[in-house]
């Protein structure tokens, strides 16, 4: 295991990270420091999952409405979504 | 650790699984530290947060000369250069240190924690933490708050609980605070209250003022709730 070449980074939609932002800074670093310039930065986002205890169901919160999509009742129980995590983390062999 | 080699052989990968890395993990190894040091000490730990020029150092200051005599309590506070803050709260005689961040645009917990060791804690029943003003990032960064409280000014719009909502969403309680300024401004409580309740159904909401003194009389009663929720249970004599 050597050079590194791939970081993947799992982002959720309620971490205040913007994908396209960290790319662009990403590319200034691969611009400026010559070690990374064959590094690439993969960046996954996660939509926001929230568990609702009655339904005993997970579902996607759309447009931030807290809203179990199984019974309509709200709901703050958020399971996914608040990540920022650097995922993965790929060398090249030699 | 799967490793995969590419079809032209050129290159092979080495790809670590399971090694997710939490980038919050250290701030949140020291809320921790932070929340079992406020239980040891029975203190109640508020973090207040708003944006830029909500009235969250107005509010303390009032909040502290109605509550100095019942509670003893300390403040710190956060901002990106000066002293101003703490200044203006410690002018109602209420011990507050500020931290300044030197640019940085929230609290962290290792910051709180550094700041700890600057003021004696010893018999201190309530310390509440004045947050840098930015509805952003301060709500990803816990500082081992029991409560977090929001400030929201009639002045900045009634559209901020569905702009930010990871702040909303982490706040027990929300503070509609400038109340005296509503009738001049299109702000509706209805409609904030509404849309911060779809963020987080569990959110307290208040409406105050400091200027005119409305709601304040209802936000310290439930500040002096939680701080005897917080208190060392009393030995009673049999």
């Amino acid at each position: 295991m050597n050079r590194l070449v791939q970081v993947n980074l799992r982002v959720g939609l309620l971490s205040n990270v913007e994908p396209v932002l960290m790319q662009t800074a990403f590319q200034a670093l691969r611009e400026t420091e010559a070690k990374y310039q064959e590094v690439s930065l993969e960046i996954e986002t996660v939509p926001v999952k929230i568990y609702c205890a009655s339904c005993e169901q997970t579902s996607e919160v759309q447009q931030y409405k807290f809203i179990c999509a199984h019974c309509g009742q709200l709901n703050n129980n958020v399971v996914e979504g608040t990540e920022l995590l650097i995922h993965q983390v790929h060398f090249s062999e030699n | 650790m799967a490793i995969e080699k590419s079809s032209k052989g050129a290159r092979g990968s080495v790809q670590c699984e399971n090694t997710s890395l939490n980038l919050l993990k250290a701030n949140d190894f020291m809320a921790e530290n932070i929340r079992k040091e406020m239980k040891r000490r029975n203190i109640l730990m508020l973090n207040i947060t708003s944006s830029a020029g909500s009235g969250k150092t107005t509010l303390l200051q009032e909040t502290a000369r109605r509550l100095a005599n019942q509670v003893k309590m300390k403040v710190l506070v956060g901002d990106l250069e000066t002293e101003r803050d703490a200044s203006r709260i410690r002018e109602t005689g209420i011990d507050a240190l500020q931290i300044v961040t030197g640019g940085i645009c929230h609290l962290e917990a290792q910051m709180v924690w550094q700041a700890m060791d600057q003021i004696d804690l010893e018999g201190v029943e309530l310390l509440i933490v004045e947050n840098v003003g930015n509805l952003v990032c301060p709500a990803s960064f816990d500082l081992g708050e029991d409560y977090r409280v929001t400030l929201i000014a009639t002045t900045e719009g009634d559209d901020k609980p569905k702009k930010y909502p990871r702040m909303f969403l982490t706040s027990e309680l929300m503070l509609v605070s400038k109340a005296d300024l509503l009738p001049y401004l299109p702000f509706s409580v209805e409609a904030v209250t509404k849309d911060a309740q779809e963020v987080n159904p569990d959110i307290g909401v208040m409406q105050i003022s400091s200027t005119s003194g409305e709601g304040i009389e209802a936000w310290c009663q439930w500040l002096l709730e939680k701080v005897e929720a917080k208190r060392k249970p009393q030995l009673t004599t049999v």
